[in-house]
């Protein structure tokens, strides 16, 4: 697959700060977490992206369009929905996206359309028709999200969609995120601090510190790379004589909690089949064997203690 | 057409999940988008598209700017004047306080309102310039600034024919006050957009632009009136470059036979005041583009 965004040796320096410093990254199809703390840089490269600000160095390609020359092509087939307000209080959503989808370029009809529909899978019925500015939270979200799709855009670039909203709505959007990426077919590129979502929503991670590129990858392979199992028994003195058994059948396992883990990294001999036989062989009950799932949060900490190792 | 109702065999409505479809339609450029931008922004100063309320001040000021062109034509039909009782150009200057209102609330209703909301980011995210967003944004209130100044001089240019007054006559004044009207706008248009690009406060917008356009109007006519009667109406003359309405009522003094305080007398004291007329529509239209730049990259 072709990438979505292709960046070079991307710089910005706004002289006190060091917003960028020559990152170098791919971004394919599907929807791609952006992480990083405050002043990562992450909202210094949507803004590089869209063309709104240039670099001060190296190059950049959006959906093949070079962000220097083809501005204007770029932002015709990207959609954008800042992390700040944006919406006035004195429309009401549906003449609002008309509105912005005329300035994709849409002919009017076309646009009045596209905004019933985009509104449709957002999510905002009756209240479409009412001032924007008494929509709650969730629903100014929705209207944001609508107006970044309204042109049938490529690729979206979604800066922090689920900043401030309550659980359920927040699950709503994180709903629709994901529904854009693997149904709608377009490419999103979402940004959160909040490592959790992007567990949840994205195909790919890009971590960002300090303006570098800390790493780059598929969210499974940020997930399942420990090769561990956890297994839960039940029984007399369960999790010792079961930690003692897996570890003279030649498994390295240990106590955690209430938990054993099992290294089950590079064996040969199926070690699910071996956990199975061994709590039948004691007479234990086994309530749990899963995967030991990291979370995006584990990696920053490897991050962190490598860092420190390294200075 | 077919009747929706009829989607079905029985006659029964039925919502059908499409799913998620595509555009393929087509996609304007630039240009177009541009002019959808001005059509909006225009309907947008007269309240238009926008909440019942926002629509109130916009026509009771053109009803007000109006009405003296209605009344005048009234008594010149009736009265059977032979000439109209206030000229095409001097007509602007009578209701210059009405105009300076207009142009002072419906500017940040273009220019605040994106800035103020963050609407501004939406626009920039999309294929339009920030240069061509302020010049589309300009000539919105340009255009609504040209229709409250131009109808008053159509309505009595009508009713000068319907009064059989001469036509060659009248289409000379129209004429001439139709092109003084053209830069009035201009610069109102530009020191108005200015002023409400620096503000994201509607209020603040609103008194700082009525105090630029009629404080500074009414120092500069004490000026000249002090200046004509001391007899020294070059003082005024000076004065009179230094505000819009006053450059406004000098071209006016100069062109038509319209009575002023100290119109430029000289030729080139008129090209000065056509010069400034013009330097500060650039000028602020340049700022304006200038503003927008600065916010895309901000």
């Amino acid at each position: 697959m072709t990438p979505v965004v292709r960046v070079e040796g991307l710089t910005k320096d706004y002289g006190s700060v060091l917003a960028l410093d020559s990152l170098t990254l791919e971004i394919g199809g599907g929807t791609t977490g952006l992480v990083g703390a405050n002043g990562a840089g992450k909202s210094t490269l949507l803004k590089i992206l869209l063309g709104l600000i240039p670099p001060t160095g190296g190059r950049a390609e959006v959906l093949g369009h070079d962000i220097d020359t083809q501005g204007e092509a770029v932002r015709a087939a990207v959609g954008y929905l800042p992390e700040h307000d944006c919406l006035p209080p004195d429309v009401s959503a549906s003449d609002f996206v008309v509105h912005l989808a005329m300035m994709s370029g849409l002919p009017r009809v076309a646009a009045r359309e596209r905004a019933a529909e985009v509104l449709r899978h957002v999510g905002l019925a009756e209240e479409r028709y009412r001032p924007m500015g008494g929509y709650s939270t969730g629903m100014k979200q929705k209207a944001k999200l609508a107006q970044a799709l309204a042109h049938d855009p490529r690729l979206v670039l979604l800066d922090e969609p689920t900043n401030g909203l309550d659980p359920a709505a927040r699950d709503e959007m994180l709903g629709l995120v994901r529904r854009i990426g693997h149904d709608f077919g377009i490419a999103v590129i979402v940004t959160s601090h909040l490592l959790g979502e992007l567990e949840r929503v994205s195909d790919n991670v890009v971590v960002l510190d300090g303006g570098r590129l800390l790493r780059a990858s598929r969210t499974d392979e940020f997930l399942n790379a420990t090769g561990v199992l956890l297994v839960e028994v039940l029984g007399d003195d369960a999790q010792a004589r079961m930690t003692a058994a897996l570890t003279s059948a030649g498994v390295a396992a240990a106590a955690r909690g209430g938990m054993i883990t099992v290294d089950a990294a590079d064996r040969e001999v199926d070690v699910h089949d071996l956990i199975r036989d061994t709590a039948s062989d004691l007479g234990l009950g086994l309530v749990r064997l899963q995967v030991d799932h990291r979370r995006i949060e584990d990696v920053f900490a490897d991050a962190d203690t490598q860092e420190v190792s390294d200075v | 057409m077919s009747d929706p109702s009829a989607a079905t065999p029985e006659g029964a409505s039925v919502i059908h999940d499409l799913g998620y479809r595509p555009y393929t339609g087509a996609r304007r450029g630039p240009g177009a988008i541009a002019r959808a931008l001005v059509v909006t922004g225009f309907r947008n100063a007269f309240g238009l598209g926008r909440s019942g309320k926002s629509k109130v001040l916009p026509f009771i000021l053109l009803a007000l700017n109006l009405l003296p062109a209605i009344v005048v034509g009234g008594i010149l039909v009736f009265a059977g004047l032979e000439e109209l009782p206030t000229g095409y150009a001097e007509y602007a200057g009578n209701t210059q306080v009405l105009l300076g209102i207009f142009v002072a609330s419906q500017a940040p209703v273009l220019f605040s309102r994106d800035l103020r909301h963050g609407t501004i980011s939406l626009y920039l995210a999309r294929p339009l310039r920030s240069s061509t967003y302020a010049l589309a944004r300009w000539a919105s209130l340009l255009g609504a600034t040209l229709v409250f100044l131009v109808l008053p001089i159509v309505i009595l240019y009508a009713v000068s024919l319907l009064a059989e007054l001469d036509v060659s006559e009248q289409t000379r004044q129209a004429t001439v006050a139709l092109g003084l009207a053209g830069l009035l706008a201009l610069c109102l248009a530009g020191v108005a957009g200015l002023i409400a690009s620096w503000s994201t406060r509607r209020g603040f917008a609103v008194v700082a632009t009525i105090a630029v356009l009629l404080i500074a109007d009414g120092i500069v006519s004490a000026v000249q009136v002090i200046a004509q009667e001391e007899g020294r109406s070059q003082v005024g003359e000076i004065a009179g470059l230094f505000s819009p309405y006053s450059l406004y009522r000098g071209l006016v003094g100069a062109w038509t036979d319209a009575e002023t305080a100290t119109p430029p007398t000289s030729t080139g004291m008129e090209l000065a005041y056509l010069g400034m007329l013009l330097l500060i529509s650039a000028a602020c239209l340049a700022l304006l583009v200038r503003r927008y730049r600065r916010v895309a990259t901000a």
